[in-house]
């Protein structure tokens, strides 16, 4: 009687602990997912935040990569915070924060959309290095595009 | 002692072997390294997008409207360009430390870097000192090749991972 109760609480031992390591391999396998997910969408947010045609600088019809128009700039906070707007850019850049800063050679800061989660627990920040293209004097600028995704 | 009492001893055993298997599994499992997806994009883009931007940028001076690949190409050349009663080589390694070392890079975002201009044909051949330090380990590198009348430039910025 003794000895088959032994096994018995070696056998329910033996499950319960490959139970936990179930779970704990489980768990960790999700969050890490989780975490990539995550980090893939602040990617994805940053990346059509430097290439939106609204911003882009072109000449003769050529798009110029990483660089912002100076005059689009401007008027793009009016654009991208209209309500009627709202849902177009909410679609691109969901729950975050973008804003563009001029670093050198003077200093000057354009929001451009913000939409924070009310009980975000933490955000995920991408700062893109991007010239500032000014066409009237035809001169560059050293910006940066700060993009801030609110997370839970 | 009884045959009964030797087969417990023994599967006590097995479980006490079974539990330090599981411990260092669920160690290992646990050590893993964190997802870092958005560091290695970041890094990856940084010093490609940083050295184009720096180079496109225009000096600061009414006066000397030159863009800091003009300025670099002229420092390689000799110089004969003067902006804010400085010539050119000098007011290019002033306006990288001023972007990459007070406002970006360095003090700001604390990521070790190492921006130099050197003649192509010899790494150690700087036009001036280089900016932030050589990377000890791992880097992502971003360089370009300005053209001289005295040979190639090679302007080149590596961020340390």
């Amino acid at each position: 009687m003794l000895e088959t109760i032994a096994v018995l609480a070696v056998f329910f031992i033996l499950l319960m602990l490959g139970f936990i390591f179930y779970t704990k391999v489980i768990k960790s396998g999700v969050e890490e997912e989780k975490e990539e997910n995550i980090q893939l969408s602040a990617i994805k947010i940053a990346q059509q935040a430097a290439a939106l045609p609204e911003l882009q600088c072109s000449q003769n019809n050529v798009i110029k990569d990483n660089c912002v128009d100076r005059l689009k700039l401007e008027v793009a906070d009016n654009i991208m915070q209209s309500p009627e707007n709202e849902i177009f850019y909410y679609d691109k850049f969901s729950f975050s924060k973008i804003t563009v800063e001029e670093i050198y050679p003077n200093t000057k800061e354009w929001p451009l959309y913000d939409r924070p989660l009310d009980d975000y627990t933490h955000t995920l920040v991408t700062h893109i290095p991007i010239s500032i293209f000014n066409p009237e004097n035809d001169e560059n600028a050293f910006g940066l595009m700060e993009v801030e995704s609110y997370l839970k | 002692m009884k045959k009964a009492q030797t087969e417990i001893i023994g599967l006590a055993i097995i479980v006490i072997l079974v539990i330090l298997g599981m411990t260092f599994v669920i160690k290992f499992l646990m050590d893993k390294p964190p997802v870092e997806t958005k560091k290695e994009f970041t890094q990856a883009e940084l010093a490609s997008n940083m050295l184009d931007a720096f180079l496109e940028t225009t000096a600061r001076e009414n006066n000397c409207k030159f863009t800091m690949s003009q300025l670099l190409q002229n420092c390689g050349q000799g110089g004969g360009i003067t902006c804010n009663n400085k010539d050119s080589c000098e007011y290019a390694r002033d306006a990288a430390n001023e972007i990459f070392e007070e406002k970006t890079l360095g003090k700001v975002w604390n990521i070790p870097y190492e921006f130099k201009v050197f003649y192509s044909n010899d790494e150690n051949d700087n036009l001036f000192q280089p900016i932030g330090k050589a990377c000890a380990g791992n880097k992502k590198s971003k360089s370009y090749i300005i053209p001289t009348t005295k040979g190639p430039l090679t302007v080149k910025l590596d961020i340390c991972s």
